[in-house]
């Protein structure tokens, strides 16, 4: 508005001359000037993949219907479509996608809106949200000194060893409070290893990638273990519930997964897979001194002034372990989500974690965005939305020989890997749920099976650094490029897909009998 | 003028006269920009900007742009726990030390300022708990050398934002990782990309440099080429380089206008006081010629004729085509 004025005021200054058509003129020439001064091409550019993302949108829901999808389908579709564009390409802030989703499936499919707001809130999102806050309360326990005093004790000092007990120590950490709540533990024990070698880091650049890789793989493959390692996991546990239970129908009851099942099914491919996260990354990067003694004996003298393990921290650990069990033994009846907002709140009582610290540490927009996606994605069922893209998919997989058994497997795999190294898992595993689970019903496959093998491939997200929580922590630490991500991560890919496929084609089947 | 010029982190923002002659003052000195991104690369350019800094007119500012932490990314577990997890460690910021590592190779290059007056300042940016932070030392001539540590959404539009807070006549970057085509850049370029594309300023990617070989100055004869050969020349007698020119002729038919141009450049060239080692004329495709031309140099330099994007799509520039393909550093006068 200072412009307009300011016009305003050079038009008393100078008062125009001439006819009314150049007064005319001029005065439009001027207003079109001010126009262009107040518009900013630059955010357009900026934003330009929201206005790409709603313009397919547009086209979309203008094509004509295809056979066998609704209306009401092609609507959820092409949601789903605009979704997963603002996913990948984030040009708004990602919570702002949630809210979108909500005001389409109230504007667009005409749902009430409380039903929406119903479909918001399940035993998943709550177990999602639980898991977030006690992920801040363990960390704010400041236990990463004695898991590190831990670790060199049980290894030595050789550097393939530290690096092993690294990856191990993470990954069975991970497997049950989540991989972002270890990498955050375990990073400055990795970077402190690194600084106390050398001060010159381009003198242990294979060093610094080995070990923070270790950390950072070690979590990624551990988060598959346990429903609690990530929000994949209980995202697909609610899936198959949804999908396919029915209280009146015994026959179904093995589609309700509850923690302890999905352990015996997961945990040990995550153990077979521990051995080669450390072979791997050896392989690839050459790590320049083969031996850290003098840092690990630095490392000792830095973990001892913090004395003998204090009440609250002995507190903290029966908390977890109490947690642990109720998960393990009692889920199935009072639920995930229950236990973990009940561990939560222990952590709160006792005074061990400030709320204000908790309400920083977690960004409740993931808990918006994965309630969004889980309602888009069990609307996706509903109009049927998912079967038509599962059949489609499946005319498509047809001349290749892949609709059913070891060859479906890979494609399912594949897809998943392919999507989830572009967005956050939890995303990927929302968005593709359902049509996968339709995959298996039409392929007449065992949706547990394909199930597992999407939520497992979904942790393969090990190409990139926006792929899983701990790539994108450890990265925060400065010491890694992106590259090193690639060069180890698709080795890495490669070999969990091989354990996974093996699992479910021995290993699972056997379960699922 | 002494608290008046100082700082002022919106200068933007709060029109106060004290901004006002800051910006002034600032218009009047050779202000370089080195962003570090702790590649090699990167202190490559900081060397090339120690060299010309030794100047008593010219500022120094070394930038970290760190992107800032997004807890979605991270499954909702916000980065700054682990951040502060590491502060508790008594490990630092990532970029302070790449900042420190940069401050110590100026003074290793003669550039004295631990001795000079120096002044902190820091400010909460974009939420984010560690925020922007800078050291400046200033000789008693008022000379600056800064550190900068800065968060951004996005790396490069942390560098353009750093340009609007006081006009730079330089901003130098290490080797790019990536450098797309006209049409796939438009979705998704490079940070070094990016910033040479919508910089108001000359841009300087420095790719191995190695100091005493020369500059090899491009010139296509338009009257914006000619005043960047000539600004580029001054540059060069900056830094005790000695300057090639060249000018390249898409057929055999120019070669004579080319020719034409080159002695028209020299002449102005050495109008203002440099001397010209040597002129070339080839004929060719321009891109690849001048990398070929270009690759015993210690510096490429080009212009890009002040092309919009629309047109460097319709006939892509030879100044963007060199700098995203040589093999060595290639300065983009503008």
């Amino acid at each position: 508005m200072a412009n307009l004025s300011l016009v305003a005021d050079s038009l008393q200054a100078h008062p125009p001359s001439g006819a009314w058509f150049v007064r005319l003129r001029r005065k439009g020439y001027q207003r079109v000037l001010v126009i262009q001064t107040q518009i900013n091409l630059y955010y357009f550019w900026e934003k330009r993949w929201f206005f790409i993302a709603m313009g397919i949108g547009a086209v979309m829901l203008s094509l004509p219907l295809p056979d066998g999808l609704s209306r009401d389908g092609m609507i959820v579709l092409t949601m789903s479509a605009v979704a997963t564009i603002l996913f990948i390409t984030e040009p708004v802030p990602l919570p702002t996608v949630a809210l979108l989703i909500v005001v389409g499936e109230i504007l667009l499919l005409g749902i009430d809106s409380t039903i929406v707001a119903k479909s918001l809130m399940t035993d998943s999102v709550l177990f999602i949200m639980g898991s977030l806050m006690l992920a801040v309360a363990i960390v704010k326990q400041k236990l990463d000194k004695r898991i590190a005093w831990l670790i060199v004790r049980l290894t030595g000092t050789k550097t393939s060893h530290v690096c092993f007990g690294i990856a191990v120590v993470s990954g069975l950490l991970a497997s049950f409070v989540g991989e972002h709540t270890v990498a955050a533990m375990m990073l400055p024990v990795g970077i402190t290893l690194i600084r106390l070698t050398s001060d010159e880091p381009a003198r242990v650049r294979n060093l610094a990638a080995v070990i923070l890789l270790s950390i950072c793989y070690g979590c990624s493959i551990a988060g598959i273990g346990t429903p609690s390692g990530g929000a994949r996991n209980a995202i697909m546990i609610g899936y198959w519930k949804d999908f396919f239970y029915d209280a009146g129908d015994p026959a179904t009851y093995r589609y309700l997964i509850d923690y302890l099942k999905w352990m015996i099914y997961a945990y040990p491919i995550f153990l077979i897979q521990l051995p080669f996260v450390t072979m791997l990354l050896l392989m690839t990067f050459k790590p320049e001194y083969s031996d850290l003694t003098r840092a690990v004996a630095r490392l000792r003298i830095q973990v001892r002034e913090e004395g003998p393990m204090k009440p609250s921290d002995w507190l903290t650990v029966f908390f977890f372990l109490m947690i642990l069990i109720t998960w393990i033994f009692f889920s199935s009846e009072i639920g995930m989500g229950t236990v973990a907002v009940l561990g939560a709140s222990a952590f709160l009582i006792a005074a061990l974690v400030r709320w204000e610290d908790m309400n920083a540490g977690v960004n409740w927009g993931v808990v918006l965005l994965y309630a969004a996606a889980i309602s888009l994605g069990l609307e996706m069922k509903e109009t049927g939305a998912a079967a038509w893209i599962a059949e489609s998919l499946l005319d498509l997989l047809t001349p290749i020989g892949a609709t059913s058994g070891f060859g479906l497997w890979v494609s399912v795999s594949g897809l998943t890997t392919l999507v989830t190294n572009t967005m956050s898992n939890g995303a990927a595993v929302a968005m593709l749920g359902p049509i996968v689970l339709k995959l298996a019903v039409a392929a007449e496959e065992s949706p547990l099976i394909i199930g597992f093998i999407t939520s497992v491939s979904s942790a393969f997200a090990y190409l990139t650094v926006v792929g899983t929580p701990a790539c994108t922590i450890v990265y925060s630490s400065g010491y890694l490029k992106t590259v090193d991500f690639l060069k180890a991560g698709f080795r890495m890919v490669l070999v969990s897909a091989v354990l996974m496929l093996l699992a479910a084609w021995l290993y699972w089947p056997w379960l699922a009998r | 003028m002494a608290e008046a010029d100082y700082d002022d982190w919106n200068a933007e923002d709060t029109v106060d006269h004290a901004a006002l002659d800051t910006l002034e003052w600032r218009r009047s000195r050779f202000r370089v920009l080195v962003c570090i991104d702790g590649s090699d690369s990167a202190y490559d350019g900081l060397r090339f900007a120690a060299q010309v800094g030794k100047h008593e007119e010219c500022d120094i500012v070394l930038l970290n742009v760190r992107p800032f932490d997004q807890g979605l990314r991270t499954g909702g577990l916000q980065v700054r726990l682990a951040r502060e997890n590491m502060l508790n460690w008594g490990l630092e910021v990532p970029g302070v030390e790449q900042l420190k590592k940069g401050f110590d190779l100026l003074l290793e290059h003669g550039h004295s300022a631990q001795e000079w007056d120096s002044r902190h300042a820091h400010s909460k940016k974009w939420g984010d708990p560690v925020g922007d932070s800078k050291i400046e030392f200033r000789s008693d001539a008022n000379k600056r050398i800064v550190l900068k540590l800065k968060v951004a959404p996005d790396v490069a539009s942390g560098i353009l934002d750093q340009y609007e807070l006081g006009p730079y006549n330089l901003v130098i970057m290490g080797r790019p990782s990536r450098w797309q085509g006209e049409f796939r850049s438009f979705f998704d370029a490079g940070v070094v990309q990016k910033v040479a594309m919508l910089s108001v300023c000359s841009t300087l990617v420095t790719r191995d440099y190695a100091p005493g070989r020369g500059f090899l100055v491009c010139t296509d004869g338009s009257a914006q080429s000619r005043n960047a050969a000539k600004r580029a020349a001054v540059l060069a007698s900056f830094c005790n380089e000695t300057v090639t020119l060249l000018s390249v002729a898409p057929i055999p038919e120019k070669v004579e206008k080319a020719e034409r141009l080159v002695a028209r450049t020299k002449l102005i060239i050495e109008g203002s006081g440099v001397p010209v080692a040597e002129t070339r004329v080839r004929v060719g495709e321009p891109i690849e010629t001048i990398i070929e031309e270009g690759k015993d140099f210690s510096m490429i330099v080009v212009s890009d004729s002040g092309k919009k994007r629309l047109t460097r799509f319709l006939a892509a520039s030879v100044a963007f085509g060199v700098m995203g393909r040589a093999e060595n550093s290639v300065l983009n006068v503008r």
